[in-house]
């Protein structure tokens, strides 16, 4: 029997403290995997492990003044299919085609599909999604979800605008105010094995969706209706191409109502309608999409006409160049320079004062009291007036105003400058600057947005705008109101005249180009009461078939909104 | 020493504290297999306790050798190392050979004897046969052992089983190099030639991992397993597994990457849900009483009656030693992804009953030890 030496012991020891050294060294390992990384790996852990649904957030709705939802949500259901977790594969496809109308071939493709979750339908209504759920089938998932909905379809269209697939906004408010009103989605994760099988007893992680805000606008469905109304009837009788209206609050620039008839549904915003439905299919229609949806009193820009004499005036009488007495003859055209420019009246006028001058539109007068302003004068007020910028208005697109460079301006220019032609502005640009003349020279900031606001109707966020004293004196101001509440009670714009009330206006009969195509604008611009205006509307018709007169069939329009408004809004 | 002969019949010593590690580890071992399996053989067999019964009836069967080796002097084993040697070649050589019934394939590779309701992994057996070899061969000459040149020649016998071995599975043919190294090791007197041996084998290993076709995406995998597709995805699974269990885990049962997401997780992986369920804690206490174990088995061996029994002991030692460190740092993405069995606890049957086979040898070499030289 061969003993154990003293050198086989101590070898024994060093192999043994040699695995111990090597055990230090996984389990540094082990320490640095398992607390250094361990946040690390259990994260990257999570993902193999957990599937994420989405829940998504409601839409934060968008109200009137009065809290009229104008844009609020409906709840549908999104069905997907879980591939792992179907067990009867060929009932869950003949299901699923019955229910949701979806040939069965195209449910197979999706059903087949190895994948962790497979989306099949979305915007499925409530009642189809219980019925799928009542069915029972394991691997076919019903998800809450919402849908825009706009309760009054064509209601505002352009100025509400809509939102796409994603619930992003597209055009108008839901585009600005897009941000306010989107909500934090959710989510689900529900803790799978590696087959994609749901793990029965570890619960789901729910993450709720936050609801987004709502936004409070100065819009008044009523007001609105009534306008779209009364643009719709005109739209209708004189052959219109379209009908602009617009009603705002002159004294703080909040927008009552916004109308470009003919207005499309909100509800299919992509089904185009009227002059643009021939064009459906073709390869053109998302551009006459985008042409349907423009809203003319703000993208684009047309010659305001007579109803710019307004801003003529003020300036006049602001530099004093011209008193209401000023008498003035119109032969029935003037010259200036070499070029012989009609009146309206082909006949003259005659002799008339400034106020007459007014009174009939009378195109002489006006020349004459611009060439007294001159072209550098003129020019600071126009700007003096905010006409060269833009209003800054709350929605998308707005069109900057085409005017003359400075020094271009000669008489002949000045001369048609002076009463509205030969230069373009946007209708939200007029009725803007017309208030801030009226209401005693403040600039203001035409505007939707008034506030936001959460769920239960608390205030978040109160939206400020800009406003410029001074813009033109009070007494200017007040001679203004006096000037044109005679334009409607005995001048042009007698027909929007109402017993009992005090409007003040000024109507606009403006040539498009190129003139030879005898196409017209017919506008009229009007304010209410006359001494303390409350509210502005704007109405233009643009390419009316038969008269074009503004003041034979614009001026009735407005009065038959400020008939309906008038009363509403308890006004005198 | 002849003193010392004279209390040997009434002393009569048995290493209880290895006895209860063993148990230990085995119940632990059968806790921590049902929690790793249940779901997957639940999912696959329907019914969860699959692995758990079979690996109860391995236990079971592996009772026997384990008694019978403890009961009977290790002494007698002495003059069978050439036999056991032999056999083992035979049967290491026989299972190379896609012999319809009788071998049995496992990824890619054949491994498995089937022998009427067992079926064998010859491998496993070489280990033991190995020990049990070396140590007879080094009784009988010790004063050789002395040369490094018959440590050479000693060491030459063993390749062709290692070769054989080697040629169906590497991480065997490691384990059984390693084990025969350390009992060299132990019996020659020098050092610096051993030095010398280790690193050759160091490179020789990292060479053949480097041309070995089967093997050559695992280098990429262990260097980054995480871009390294799906080589890389049994070890990026664990390492999810393992960084999820941070101190002190989520809870026995409660892994979520046992739910099919590693493969191999009852067998090579089962560290890693020990990590996720108990936590860096958990698996402290695990390695230390791996440690434990092999300080009593360097007890029994540095105190052993004779050069053979402290032999034996080694090999087993160094074996059980080499596995651990060698699935742990697998698991953990130390060294590239092999296939190594964490002893009594992984799932499988061959290697659980020879080493509790060897297990019951180290109780019978412990139950002649001196008692004196232990104070």
């Amino acid at each position: 029997m061969e003993p154990n030496k003293t050198y086989h012991r101590k070898k024994i020891c060093v192999i043994f403290f040699a695995v111990l050294l090597f055990t230090f060294v996984v389990l540094g390992r082990l320490v640095y995997l398992m607390i250094f990384r361990g946040n690390y790996y259990s994260g990257l852990a999570a993902d193999v492990q957990q599937r994420e649904r989405q829940i998504k957030a409601a839409r934060g709705k968008i109200l009137d003044t009065n809290g009229v939802v104008l844009a609020g949500n409906k709840s549908v259901c999104t069905i997907s299919v879980i591939h792992n977790q179907i067990e009867d594969p060929e009932g869950v496809i003949a299901m699923l085609s019955k229910e949701l109308g979806i040939s069965e071939e195209k449910v197979r493709k999706r059903v087949e599909k190895y994948s962790s979750i497979e989306k099949i339908k979305s915007n499925v209504d409530k009642e189809t999604g219980n019925r799928i759920l009542s069915y029972g089938y394991s691997g076919v998932k019903v998800d809450e979800d919402y849908k825009r909905e706009y309760p009054y379809d064509e209601l505002a269209s352009k100025v509400l605008g809509f939102t796409g697939g994603d619930n992003q906004g597209i055009i108008g408010l839901e585009s600005v105010y897009d941000s306010y009103l989107q909500g934090t989605n959710g989510t689900i994760l529900t803790t799978t094995d590696a087959r994609g099988v749901e793990v029965d007893n570890v619960g789901e992680e729910r993450i709720e969706p936050v609801t987004g805000n709502n936004l409070r606008t100065s819009l008044d469905a009523n007001i609105q209706m009534f306008a779209m109304q009364a643009a719709e009837k005109a739209y209708i009788q004189k052959e219109a191409d379209s009908v602009s209206i617009l009603v705002m609050n002159p004294s703080n620039g909040e927008v009552l109502a916004m109308v470009d008839y003919p207005e499309f549904n909100l509800n299919e915003p992509f089904t185009l309608i009227g002059e643009f439905a021939q064009y459906a299919g073709t390869k053109d229609e998302q551009d006459y999409c985008n042409q349907m949806w423009r809203n003319h009193c703000i993208n684009d820009t047309y010659e305001p006409g007579s109803t710019f004499k307004v801003i003529t005036a003020s300036a006049a009488l602001e530099e004093k160049v011209v008193s209401k007495s000023d008498s003035f003859f119109c032969p029935g055209y003037i010259v200036v320079e070499d070029r012989r420019i009609r009146c309206h009246k082909t006949t003259g006028h005659g002799s008339e004062s400034f106020v007459e001058g007014i009174e009939n539109s009378c195109n002489p007068v006006f020349i004459t009291v611009g060439l007294r302003l001159g072209a550098d004068r003129f020019y600071n007020y126009f700007e003096q007036f905010g006409l060269l910028g833009k209003t800054g208005i709350d929605l998308p697109g707005e069109a900057a105003t085409i005017m003359h460079k400075k020094e271009n301006i000669g008489l002949v220019e000045l001369a048609t400058v002076s009463f509205g032609q030969s230069f373009q502005i946007t209708p939200i640009q007029l009725a803007t600057t017309v208030s801030s003349i009226i209401n005693g020279g403040k600039r203001v900031t035409p505007h939707l947005g008034v506030q936001v606001e959460d769920g239960d109707g608390n205030v978040v966020k109160k939206f400020s705008y800009e406003t410029r004293e001074g813009v033109v004196s009070d007494s200017t101001s007040e001679e203004m109101r006096f000037l044109l509440e005679k334009v409607v009670s005995e001048g042009g714009g007698n027909k929007a005249y109402i017993e009992g009330y005090s409007i003040g206006g000024k109507t606009a009969t403006s040539q498009t180009l190129p003139r030879s195509a005898n196409r017209y604008i017919s506008s009229f611009l009007g304010f209410a009461p006359a001494d303390d205006p409350k509210v502005l509307t704007l109405v233009i018709i643009r390419n009316p078939k038969g008269v074009y007169y503004g003041g034979t069939i614009a001026a009735p329009v407005a009065k038959e909104i400020f008939e309906n408004i008038l009363p509403y809004l308890e006004l005198q | 020493m002849s003193g010392k002969k004279k209390g040997e019949k009434k002393q009569v010593y048995f290493d209880y504290n290895l006895l209860f590690i063993i148990v230990f580890l085995l119940c632990f071992g059968l806790v921590m297999l049902y929690s790793s399996s249940s779901y997957i053989s639940a999912n696959k067999f329907g019914d969860s306790t699959h692995y758990l019964k079979l690996q109860i009836r391995n236990i079971a069967v592996g009772m026997v050798p384990m008694l019978f080796f403890a009961k009977v002097n290790y002494r007698r084993w002495r003059n069978l190392g050439t036999f056991a040697y032999i056999v083992s070649l035979i049967l290491c050589l026989l299972v190379l050979f896609p012999i319809p019934v009788l071998v049995r394939s496992s990824h890619g590779q054949a491994r498995w004897l089937n022998l009427g309701p067992f079926s064998f992994q010859p491998s496993e057996f070489a280990k033991i046969a190995v020990i049990l070899f070396l140590a007879m061969i080094i009784e009988k000459i010790p004063k050789q052992m002395s040369k490094f040149s018959s440590v050479l020649k000693v060491g030459a016998f063993l390749i062709p089983l290692l070769g054989v071995v080697a040629y169906g599975n590497l991480s065997t043919a490691i384990i059984i190099f390693g084990i025969a190294v350390c009992m060299l090791f132990v019996a020659s007197p020098r050092y610096a030639q051993f030095i010398g041996v280790g690193l050759v084998g160091v490179v020789g290993a990292a060479c053949f991992i480097m041309f070995a076709g089967y093997r050559a995406g695992r280098v990429e995998a262990w260097l980054d397993p995480e871009n390294a597709g799906d080589a890389g995805f049994q070890t990026r699974q664990a390492l999810y597994a393992i960084g999820s269990g941070k101190l002190f885990g989520k809870g026995l049962g409660q892994s979520l990457q046992k739910m099919g997401n590693i493969p191999e997780i009852q067998n090579d992986m089962i560290f890693s849900v020990i990590c996720e369920e108990l936590g860096l804690f958990g698996a402290v206490c695990v390695i230390l009483l791996y440690m434990l174990m092999l300080w009593r088995m360097m007890v029994i061996a540095n105190n052993a009656k004779d050069l053979y029994g402290a032999l034996l002991m080694t090999g087993i030692m160094s074996h059980m030693a080499i596995q651990v460190v060698l699935n742990i740092a697998v698991v953990t993405n130390t060294i590239p992804n092999t296939g190594v069995t964490l002893p009594f606890i992984s799932y499988g049957g061959t290697s659980l009953v020879f080493l509790m086979s060897e297990m019951g040898l180290a109780l019978s070499v412990s139950k002649g030890i001196r008692l004196e030289s232990m104070e």
